[in-house]
């Protein structure tokens, strides 16, 4: 990659003895791009962050922003705005102060700060707040201050540490929409750590996704829905049925009563077939040779208004459909018998 | 009066006349003692004066016992302050399962009474304690005295107060979290930029409310200068002891007590405000 601004070589953090936290973690981040690092609490994600952003010392490996290696540099020189989850804003200070310490620390002349300050408060709405104390705000305004705090200082790069999983979720819709539309008008290059797969693949131009301290996968939202390389991204990312079955030398599978073809070939033996619950239709008419299609009866339907949920068993198989509601359809009665179809392109397998 | 105050009162009613009795009473009486004079042989001569306290505010020795009480009590409140912060900070950041064990070997000097920690002070301060001998042994022709004197009973107290220090300290530092030292190092704070404009700050309420502690137990104390200080460190409570016991000057030793009472009134007024305009 010839555009990359940040770049991970070999990362490596150990705490004590036992599997290191984050493993020879290698990623490339291009200018101006936002990248999700996306995984369960505890895969090393936070830690991977805090090692771009100085907080904690790599066990071995190399940082490089812009060409420049960053590894060992203290937090205070290494120029990247963060924002941590709970925020942390100066409870001592006021909203302007806390925008200002950037730039006090910088030494910027006071008429350039405060003009500053102010532009960077209009840029989150929060114009005409600069003389409350963070306690006064709300956890949205909070937010939008610990941004405006990172960004006045025009970092290099962007660290954002789930900035929005303590806001409630309308909240968060709004800020995953606006926090977007700031990076992408500034430009700046941001790592975003989430364990939210919704947040992730709504904002980020590329996501990693991390497991136990390894790479999984890096793509494109689309890449990684669409596309997993593995069970866990599959399962991790978006809702999914998972069945275990074996693959025969005609590359058919066979998972419980079910017979299915799956979208890639592959070798012959034990595999993992993952399929979306919201591919799965419960077909009326005549099915097409690109379709797998099962037998079942209705158990479960479950309706929350935009989505109808039924989990349907196939001869001791159960599989989860999903489907837009609409006022003229009706709502499966529990016990109906039913005849499932999904695209063969939609069954994905993986050799276990 | 609704019921529920009234309920209130009648169940505050018993500590109010506990107090009543065996405070308010008391010092009521200890006031009165001082308006009265004593003879020679300390009994109390009849009637009302202000002889005491003319005494008092004339005579240039009890202005320079409040002073050197105020100073004394002062730097030994900064130097614990000092000697105890670093602890604290360090026990306050400390991993949980560290912190109490932290916490608990910082408070165990309390389990060993005041007086045996002053005459161990007294041996490893005297001329022949580890001290002098270090010094002796490093080529120092005479050691400098460091019992009966001022520097002993500094010395002393520190260390019998940083206890009290550096829970209060830890009690105060409630605003203080990790994640806001990294924030301001993030934001381009050397460490003592961090330390100056970030931990300081958070950490106030708890210095203030140390500071209170230490200088008013420093004020009141009694065993350590009398035994540290050897009757040549002339402090408030010394003082008292002497007149109520050794002279048997009751008033004075009365007049005296209300000096420290007004000073601690001072010392919480200071407090009060300082605590407000940092909240």
């Amino acid at each position: 990659m010839t555009d990359a601004h940040l770049v991970l070589d070999h990362l490596e953090k150990r705490f004590g003895a036992g599997p290191p936290a984050v493993a020879s973690l290698s990623l490339e981040v291009r200018r101006g791009e936002l990248l999700g690092l996306l995984g369960p609490s505890g895969c090393g994600k936070t830690t991977t962050l805090r090692m771009i952003g100085g907080l904690a010392d790599a066990t071995a490996g190399h940082i490089r922003v812009g060409g420049r290696d960053v590894t060992s540099l203290p937090p205070h020189l290494r120029d990247m705005g963060i924002v941590f989850q709970n925020y942390a804003l100066f409870p001592h200070m006021n909203v302007a102060g806390n925008v200002a310490f950037g730039l006090e620390m910088r030494k910027r002349p006071k008429a350039e700060i405060a003009q500053k300050v102010e532009r960077a408060l209009a840029m989150v709405h929060l114009e005409g707040f600069g003389h409350r104390k963070p306690r006064e705000l709300s956890g949205g305004q909070q937010q939008r201050v610990a941004l405006a705090r990172a960004l006045v200082i025009e970092p290099a790069i962007l660290l954002l540490d789930e900035p929005l999983s303590n806001l409630d979720a309308k909240l968060r819709e709004e800020m995953r929409g606006e926090i977007r539309d700031i990076q992408k008008r500034l430009g700046i290059t941001t790592i975003f750590v989430t364990h939210d797969q919704v947040e992730a693949l709504a904002m980020c131009d590329r996501i990693a996704v991390m497991r136990a301290g390894e790479l999984e996968q890096v793509g494109t939202p689309f890449e990684i829905y669409e596309n997993p390389a593995t069970p866990f991204v599959a399962d991790f990312v978006g809702r999914i049925n998972r069945l275990e079955g074996v693959r025969d030398a005609a590359g058919d599978i066979v998972a419980g009563s079910l017979r299915l073809r799956a979208a890639r070939a592959g070798a012959a033996g034990k595999v993992t077939v993952m399929i979306r619950p919201h591919r799965i239709h419960i077909a009326e008419g005549a099915i097409g040779p690109e379709w797998n299609d099962a037998a079942g009866t209705i158990r479960r339907a479950t309706y929350v208004g935009d989505v109808l949920s039924c989990a349907v068993e196939c001869d001791g198989t159960v599989l989860t459909v999903e489907r837009h509601t609409h006022p003229g359809q009706p709502i499966p009665r529990e016990g109906e018998a039913v005849r499932l179809a999904w695209r063969i392109s939609d069954t994905m397998a993986f050799e276990a | 009066m609704p019921i529920a105050s009234r309920i209130a009162l009648a169940l505050l009613l018993p500590a109010m006349l506990v107090n009543l009795a065996v405070f308010l009473l008391p010092m009521g009486n200890l006031a009165l003692l001082s308006f009265r004079e004593a003879n020679a042989g300390g009994a109390m001569l009849e009637g009302v004066t202000l002889a005491t306290w003319g005494k008092m505010f004339s005579d240039i020795f009890y202005a320079q016992l409040v002073l050197d009480s105020v100073v004394i009590a002062l730097s030994i409140t900064v130097l614990t302050l000092l000697c105890s912060y670093p602890i604290a900070l360090f026990i306050y950041r400390a991993p949980d399962r560290w912190k109490n064990i932290l916490i608990v070997a910082c408070i165990s000097p309390l389990l060993v009474s005041a007086v045996v920690r002053t005459y161990g002070w007294m041996v490893i301060l005297g001329d022949r304690g580890i001290i002098a001998a270090m010094l002796r042994g490093l080529g120092m022709e005479r050691a400098p005295r460091m019992v009966f004197n001022t520097t002993g009973v500094v010395v002393g107290l520190v260390e019998i107060l940083m206890p009290y220090m550096i829970l209060a300290l830890i009690a105060g530092f409630g605003r203080l979290n990790a994640s806001l030292e990294e924030a301001a190092s993030s934001l381009g704070a050397r460490p003592f930029a961090v330390f100056r404009r970030v931990v300081l700050p958070l950490t106030l309420p708890g210095i203030m409310l140390g500071c209170l502690l230490a200088f008013v137990l420093a004020v009141s104390s009694f065993i350590t200068p009398k035994l540290l200080g050897g009757g040549r460190v002339f402090l408030l409570a010394t003082e008292i002891y002497d007149q109520a016991i050794v002279t048997l000057n009751w008033p004075v030793a009365a007049a005296l007590s209300i000096v420290v009472l007004v000073i601690f009134g001072f010392a919480l007024m200071l407090y009060g405000r300082l605590a407000r305009a940092v909240a």
